[in-house]
This record gives structure tokens, sequence and C-alpha cells, in this order.
């Protein structure tokens, strides 16, 4: 059984008339310490699938139509708030993009701490347990820290704190979203190796969403690419960045700037993400694709296997 | 921290000096003064009109008479009101703590309304309760106070409640103590709740976008994917971050809950500074005029010290940089 | 090569431009929509006073004083008036119901001017006979009648809330524009300036305003002197607003551009930085309107705005002071009603205003 199974969810926004639909038919496994990276463009849906695996997007407007979300078996679409509660942080912890703001500026880096550990292990809601915790994840002087404010702090350590929250009650799945977008260049490579590091110190599986396919290769072990709602290819890591099959993927790995070999021209994949609400007929992605054909636009292809796990859906792929 | 208050505190002077410049020059625009209708009494020779103006350097050009004032009030002495012919130390002060009690007990029934009424509209958002709420503080913004003031006049008139006008009865000298606080606060409650209604839609319209602007934020999604049950999320997480923006809006309310007052007094009766202003402004009794408008000013840069003083207390931010 | 080569993308979606957007958002909130169509008419009637009201504002009936509302009658298809003749006691009418006369629209009565200019002396409706007068809204103590005299008092309330707006804004605007513009020293006296006024209650800078000017003026005049204490208070907090705008506009590209094509800072200000303000001074002139009508009703019900004869809604009001008019006559509240009424139409607008001018909202 895999620790995480999501299977055909479909998530609209709003209700009747008004129904815009966010996630259509997504379905994603990960396995016990396995990473997992999804990857997009902003607004195609990323956050949306990763804040549902807890029930994190507000109902309303959110409003699931279909599907499961499995995790360790159970449906967290049917959960109590009750069980809720005791999955968050339990079994499934997230680290968020901009850590300036996903800590409350008016209290204390202790008493948030503290408040992670409380739910979940109430017996170790110590100091000494928050120093054990701020070591593991490389702050100096964890002591002192406890008494600080988070606006005191900088973005590389506030996001540490974040993760060390995170980690606070052992979970076995930690949701990264964008966890380095929001820091400068040089302390992302830090956050990375420190969750790759905790990984293999952990145990634990990862789902590392990004719009930057540049850092896919040093973390995942698989790759889901998002468009439109939908999954469009997914792909062990390194096959993907040998060889990108759909020709978003393409596109998404022509905009990434290389370091090695030719200079390229950066291409920038021309058009928009389409609004939510607002998905085009067929393949989504036809109207952007420099490869589309006249009949993309009449049925929405299948996501199909088409090489030992690899899945891709476009009918084009070769 | 001691810093900042000093600073503020200092940087009140020159405020009040120019409110009392401005205040002060006005005064002298206005043609004629409060001996001018002394003039046409025949029983009062113009020997003594010009004395008693001399006197009270009305003679004088207005820089020179806000020199004579601005001396005597560096020796706590707000002058001589002429047309109710006591010093107007006593007259200022008695009225200001009039005012003061006023618009306090408005402003503590108004927020006890208010704050929980706005939680519950932004906790309970597009519910009925939140829609009713909208609509109340629709209804509240547009009541005019001279019209609230007027149909609680009414009120009183037509129930015998409560006393129409005044802050105390005739006879409050030959009550007992505990029957004259009663008998303060029976004529208090009428003005106040006028006051506070009129105060209160601002107050809770603000507190309900707040807390639905904390509700949105990271942190809170942050504190919930910890696990944190949802009546913990909104009371510590959310509630604790509205107040600051609520803070600040408290004292933006001070100057328009004074002018509120203003308005309550002279229809009411609530011997106050802005009944007393109006009573000054039509006796041509400059120096109380004067007087009455920098105590009121006064009155709201205290106010909005305080605010900023709970805002600093309530937001570390603010505190430690 | 295949003929069907590959086609140029379709363009998806026309991007709208910023005031069909706001429009767009606008015209889903009804309320907003509800507030501007009532504004619209009062707006209408207010130009149309002299037409719509059976009296002048000023037309004293002395066998009136204290008139209650007489609303016409249907008399098989027609609207009629009875003849109200005195009971015993003080000011009691009571209606004849038998010696009536039918209400005429389009009736000869007192002299006016439409729109301050044209004469003219017929009325939307009446009965052209003082015998059966109309008092829709009752009669004041002068036996003026109320209805009459709350049209012409709309003329004054209702312009005197945009012509403030206009003066205030405009100045708030330019002083602002010039603070943040050119930063340093002007700027900082600009703001001490707007932080002496703000600092004053309005209410008690309103009245040592008023001391400045002499008492008994005429009409025009004190409507002027209004219109000047208004805008004198509430040019202030435009002005901080616009300044903390125009200081972020200041370091943009359009403005560096400008600067560099050498052109003069008053035309940097005004096409340049001023029009980028735009749509916030939309939404804060609707939301300010109120507080200019207001503080002529405050001015003029505390005996030291417009004076009687004239009507405005505030020195209306003056009656209801009264306890006993009060108690007995409430028909004299229907200014008050009347200032609800339009108040709560800006809010209503403003209210839709801001949410449609808010992207954030959509």
């Amino acid at each position: 059984m895999a620790l995480l199974e999501i299977n055909n969810l479909k998530m609209d926004f709003g209700k009747g008339a008004d129904a815009a639909r966010a996630l259509d038919g997504l379905s994603l496994t990960i396995g016990a310490g396995e990473t997992v990276c999804l990857v997009g463009e902003s607004g195609c849906g990323k956050t949306v699938t990763a804040l549902s695996i807890a029930r994190l997007v507000p109902a309303p407007p959110a409003h699931y139509v279909g599907g499961e979300i499995l995790l360790n078996g159970r449906n967290t679409l049917t959960m109590s708030a009750r069980e809720l509660q005791a999955i968050r942080g339990g079994v499934v912890s997230y680290v968020f993009q901009d850590p300036g703001a996903s800590l409350n500026p008016v209290f204390r880096i202790g008493n948030q701490i503290k408040e992670a550990l409380k739910p979940h292990r109430p017996a170790r809601a110590t100091d000494a347990e928050m120093i054990r915790l701020l070591k593991l994840v490389g702050i100096s002087a964890p002591e002192s820290r406890l008494k600080n404010y988070p606006f005191e702090l900088s973005g590389g350590m506030q996001q540490r704190v974040m993760i060390a929250m995170a980690l606070a009650s052992e979970p076995r799945l930690l949701v990264a979203d964008e966890p380095t977008t929001a820091l400068d260049v040089t302390i992302q490579a830090q956050i990375l190796d420190l969750l790759r590091d905790l990984k293999q110190r952990l145990g634990m599986a990862i789902l590392l969403i990004t719009h930057n396919l540049g850092i896919v290769g040093d973390m995942a072990d698989r790759v889901a690419v998002m468009y439109a709602g939908q999954i469009v290819e997914l792909s062990p890591a390194k096959e993907l960045l040998r060889r990108p099959l759909h020709p978003y993927t393409q596109a998404l790995m022509n905009s990434v700037p290389k370091l090695r070999g030719d200079v390229q021209r950066l291409s920038a994949i021309p058009g928009n993400v389409p609004r939510i609400g607002k998905f085009p007929p067929g393949c989504r992605f036809a109207p952007r694709c420099p490869v589309a054909r006249p009949e993309c636009s009449d049925k929405l292809p299948e996501l199909i296997e088409v090489e030992l796990g690899r899945w891709v859906r476009c009918p084009f792929w070769k | 921290m001691l810093k900042f208050v000093l600073k503020r505190l200092l940087h009140m002077i020159p405020l009040l000096l120019g409110v009392s410049l401005l205040t002060f020059l006005l005064m002298s625009l206005a043609p004629g003064d409060y001996f001018t209708t002394l003039l046409q009494n025949p029983q009062i020779s113009p020997d003594t009109v010009a004395r008693l103006k001399a006197q009270f350097h009305l003679d004088q050009p207005w820089y020179v008479q806000y020199f004579y004032w601005f001396k005597s009030v560096l020796h706590g002495d707000f002058g001589y009101s002429m047309a109710y012919k006591i010093p107007a130390t006593s007259l200022i002060f008695a009225r200001l703590w009039n005012t003061f009690l006023l618009s306090f007990v408005a402003m503590i029934m108004a927020w006890a309304v208010a704050v929980p009424l706005g939680i519950w509209a932004a906790v309970k958002k597009d519910s009925w309760i939140d829609r009713a709420c909208s609509l109340i503080a629709f209804v509240g913004l547009s009541v005019p106070d001279v019209l609230l003031s007027l149909l609680a006049l009414w009120f009183a008139a037509a129930t015998r409640w409560f006393p129409v006008g005044g802050a105390q009865s005739p006879y409050y000298d030959l009550l007992t103590p505990m029957q004259q606080f009663w008998d303060r606060v029976h004529y208090l409650i009428l003005p106040a709740l006028v006051l506070a209604a009129s105060s209160l839609a601002g107050i809770m319209r603000q507190m309900r976008s707040n807390l639905l602007d904390t509700l949105r934020a990271e942190y809170v999604t942050a504190a919930r994917a910890r696990g944190l049950g949802e009546g913990w999320v909104i009371w510590k997480h959310a509630l604790r971050n509205a107040i600051n923006p609520l803070l600040t809006i408290f004292g933006y309310s001070l100057a328009s809950l004074l002018s509120g007052a203003f308005i309550v007094e002279n229809i009411m009766a609530w011997p106050g500074l802005g009944r007393l202003t109006m009573e000054a402004f039509f006796a041509k009794d400059s120096y109380l005029v004067v007087d009455s408008v920098v105590m009121a000013t006064a009155l709201l840069v205290m106010g909005n010290f305080i605010a900023d003083l709970l805002l600093a207390w309530s937001d570390p931010r603010i505190r430690l940089k | 090569m295949e003929t069907a080569a590959p086609q140029p993308n379709p363009v998806i979606e026309q991007p709208l431009s910023p005031w069909q957007l706001f429009w767009r958002r606008l015209k889903r909130r009804r309320i907003a929509l509800a507030g501007g169509v009532i504004l619209i008419g009062l707006y209408a009637v207010s130009l149309f006073a002299g037409f719509i009201a059976p009296y002048r504002y000023d037309r004293i009936d002395d066998r009136s004083f204290f008139h209650p509302p007489t609303p016409p009658r249907w008399q098989g298809f027609h609207l009629v008036m009875p003849r109200y003749e005195k009971g015993p006691g003080t000011f009691n009418y009571r209606a004849v119901l038998d010696d009536t006369k039918p209400v005429h629209f389009f009736v000869r009565g007192d002299k006016y001017k439409l729109f301050g200019l044209l004469p003219a002396s017929i009325h939307l409706f009446g009965t052209g006979d003082p015998n059966y007068p109309v008092y829709l809204l009752g009669a004041d103590q002068f036996g003026r009648d109320e209805f009459s005299r709350l049209l012409y008092g709309s003329q004054i309330s209702l312009s005197i809330g945009v012509v403030g707006i206009l003066l205030s804004f405009s100045m708030g605007m330019i002083m602002g524009g010039i603070s943040g513009y050119f930063s340093g020293r002007t700027d900082m006296v600009i703001m001490r300036l707007c932080e002496l006024i703000m600092s004053i209650p309005a209410l008690y800078l309103i009245i040592s305003l008023r001391a400045a000017f002499p008492p008994g003026m005429s009409s025009a005049k004190v409507y002027a002197m209004i219109v000047v204490i208004l805008s004198f208070i509430g040019w202030a907090s435009m002005a901080r607003v616009i300044r903390g705008m125009a200081l972020s506009f200041r370091e943009q590209q359009f403005v560096l551009a400008a600067r560099a094509l050498g052109q003069t800072h008053l035309k940097i200000i005004v096409r340049h930085i001023l029009p980028n303000t735009f749509s916030y001074v939309i939404v804060a002139a609707t939301l300010s309107v109120p507080y200019y009508i207001l503080g002529e009703v405050v001015l003029s019900f505390l005996g030291v705005g417009i004076q009687e004869p004239s009507a405005s809604w505030g020195n209306m009001l003056t009656a209801a002071q009264n306890i006993e008019y009060l108690r007995n006559y409430p028909w004299l509240l229907a200014p008050g009603a009347a200032i609800f009424v339009t108040v709560l139409a800006f809010n209503f607008l403003g209210d839709g205003l801001r949410d449609a001018a808010d992207a954030k909202s959509n």
C-alpha cells in the first residue's frame, strides 16, 4: 500500500453555476520514503493539490466533487474535523513558500514550535525537545532563538524553523510547497541540502512542489508535471530530464537556463496558463503547443503509460 | 521604548502650540468681541468698556493677546471667561471631564458590541448573521448623529425613562454618594448610547475585514497544517493579529468620536466641551473658545498617543524595531 | 510538405481594459447600482425642486401652523384634497371630508425660477386654491409646507456635498501631488499643516473657522463659506494619501521618462502622477460626500450655517430640537429621513465602487 494515493480527484471552486474546475481527474501515488516532485507553472493547480492532501483548502469555496485521497489507506476527504487534526502534523506536515508569512509575526519562535509539538506529542513539548529540533535543522544557538520573534530571523533561518516545526511529530510525508522560492539563491541550496539530508536520516516521503525543473534532478525519485488541473506527464526523474515526452515538459525544460553545453536561446512558453474555469476544449495545452494539430482541440487526451513507469497525456508523444 | 514615548510626548508640544495659534488667529479675524454688545448698553459708559477691554488685552493685536494668554497658560491659568465671569480654568476642566466621560463610556459600549459582532460576522462569512451585520453597519453609518440624537430626545420625552438633557439632577447635592452615582449614570446612559451607536458600525466593519484578512494569511493555514483546532486557530492566530490594525483604527476613530460627542452634547444638553464651545462662540467669549479647542485637541492627541502605545505593546515588530 | 501548416495560436481571451473590468464588476453589485439610481433620482428631483414643490419655500400660511400631513384622497377616479378646519385646542386640524377640491397637475401657483434662471409659475401638482392646501409632509411652526422646503433644501444640501468634494479634492490632489513629487522642505511644511488640521477634532475646527466670518451674511455667501470651511478641513486627509501615491510613482519609469523629456514639474504632476490616482480618488470622493452633506447639516442645525427663511435640511431640523414640537409634530423629522436616505445611497454606491476598483475582490 502506497503512503499516499490520490485517485481521480476532482475539485471545483464555487458551486452550481459559478463552479470552476480547479483539479480535474488528478491521480498520484507516493510510496513510503519516496520523493516526488510536482512541477508546473504558477496557477496550474500544484498548491491546491498539495493542500488538498490534508484538506487545507478553505471550503467553501473549494468543493470536492469526485475521487479520493488515501493517506495510509484512509480517505481524507471523508474525515471528520477531529480526524483531520490528528493527521495534520501527525502524518503529513507542510512547509510553505514564504517563511516570513507562514510564521505568526506576534508570537515567539518557541511558542510556535511548542504548538507544533503539543497536539501530537504533548509529553515531549519541552524546551529540550525544541532545542533538539532546531539543532536538527542546523540552527546555531537554538536556546536563544526560542525567545526570538520571527522578524528577528533571516529568511533562511525562518524556513529552517518552519522545517523544524514540520518535523516536530515525525510525519511520514513532508509536503514542501516551493520552499526555496522566497529565499536568496545561496540559501536555496542550503535548504534543499537540508531537506535531502533529513530525508535520509528520518526516512520520510517528500512531495516537493516547484516550478523550477533545475532542482528536480538533485531531489526527486519521480516527477509529475501538472498543467491546468491535470497531470500531463509522470515519470522517473532521471528519464524525464534526459528525454521529456510531453510538449509542455519539453517547453518547460527549454525555459531552464543550462549552465553546461551550448548556450541556447532561452525560450519562454508563449501565452499564459488558462485560468481556472476557462480551460480550452480538447487538450488544454493545445493553444500554446508548438506542435499542436487541428484535432488536438477536439478531444481531451488520456494519460497513458507509454513505457514502463512513464505516463504521458499526449497521443503524439513520439 | 522610553525614547519612543518621550519623542511622541515632545512631538505634541509644537502641535498644541500650532493649534492654539491657529484658533487665536481665527478668533481675532472675527468681527467684534464680547464687549461690542456692552457698548450698546446705555448704563455702561464707553470708558468702562474700554477699561475692561484693556484689562483683557482685547485692545491689543492678536499676537500680543496670544502672548499674554500663553504666558498665563504656562502658569496653569487658562484666562477668564468674560461671559461666565469666572476663571476659565475650572470651567474648562469640568467640561473636559464631562466630554471625556461621555466619550469614554460610549467607546467602551461601542467596542464591547462591535468587536464580537465583527468577529462573528467574519467567522460566519456570507451567512445570514454576516448579512444582518452588514445591513446594520450600512444603516448605522448612514444615520446622521443629529437625527439619532433627536430620536433619543424624543424617546426620553415620550417614555420619561431618561432625563431630557443635563448631566445631573438639580437636587444632586442633596443626594447620598450612592444616589449621586446612580443619578449620574441615569443622566449619562442615553447620550452615551447615542454616541456609541454612531461609532459602532465603523468599528464592526473594520473588525470583520481585519479578521477576514488574517484568516486568509499564510500563518493561519500553517497553523491549521500543524493540526491545531479551528477554534484555537481563530482565537490565537487570527484574532491576535487582527487586533493590531484595530488599534490603529482606535486612534482614528477618536476624532470622529469627539465630533460625534460635539453634536450629542449640543442636542442633548450634555455640559461638555462641545457645548461650551458653542456657548462661548455665541457669546464671543474668545479666550474660552480657544481654551475649548485646545483642550479638545489635547484630548484627541493624548488618545492617539495611547493608541500608539497600545499598538507598540501589542505588536513586537513595532516595539523592538 | 504537409498542407496542414501549423496553425497560429488562436487568441483565447481578449483582455479587457481596466474600465471594462471595473464596470463588469460593478454591474454585479446590485446594491451599489440601487444606490446610484436613488442618487440620480434625488439629484433630478432637486434640480426641478421649484416645479415639483407645490409652494415656495418661504410661503407662510398663518392658518396652518403645525398642520399635519394631508395625503390626497381618492374620490372615484379623482384625487381630491379635503378642506381642513381648526378643531378645539391648539393646532388641532380636522378634515372636512365632504368639502373637497380635485388635485390638478400642472397648476399655476407661486412664482419661482426654474434652475434659478427661468421665471415660472407652473407646479407639478396642487389644488390651485389656498383654502385646500396640499401638505404632503405637514407644515412647520410658521405654516410653511415641509415637503416644499425639503425639496428646496435638497438643492443646498445635495449640491454642497459635490461642490465641497470638488474643491477639497482638487486642493488635496494638488497639494498631495506637490508634496510627494518635490519632497524635502515643501513636503515637510505641507504635511505638518495636514497634521495640524487633522489633529483638531473636526467640529471644533469648523466652529473656530466659522468664527472668522461675520454673522448675518447672505445665503449665497453662507453657502460659499460652508464650502470653504469644509474643504479647508477635508483636503488634508486627501493630500496625505495622494502624497504617498505620488512618492511611489515618482520613482517609476514613466515619470523618469517624462522628466528626461524635459517636461515641467507641473505638467508631470498633472499629466502623469495624478491620473494614476483617479480610481482611488473616485471611490474616496463618493464615500466622502456624506461628510460634506452632514457638515452643512450640523452647521445649519446649530444656527451658524444656512439662515432662515432659506431652507436646508440642517436648519429645518432645528425646529425638531424643541421637545414639545418633536413630541407633537414628528413630521418635523422628515429632513432627517432625507439625509439618511441620501447618505445611505452614497455609502451603497461608494462601497460597490471600492469593491469593483479592488482587483483582489474578483
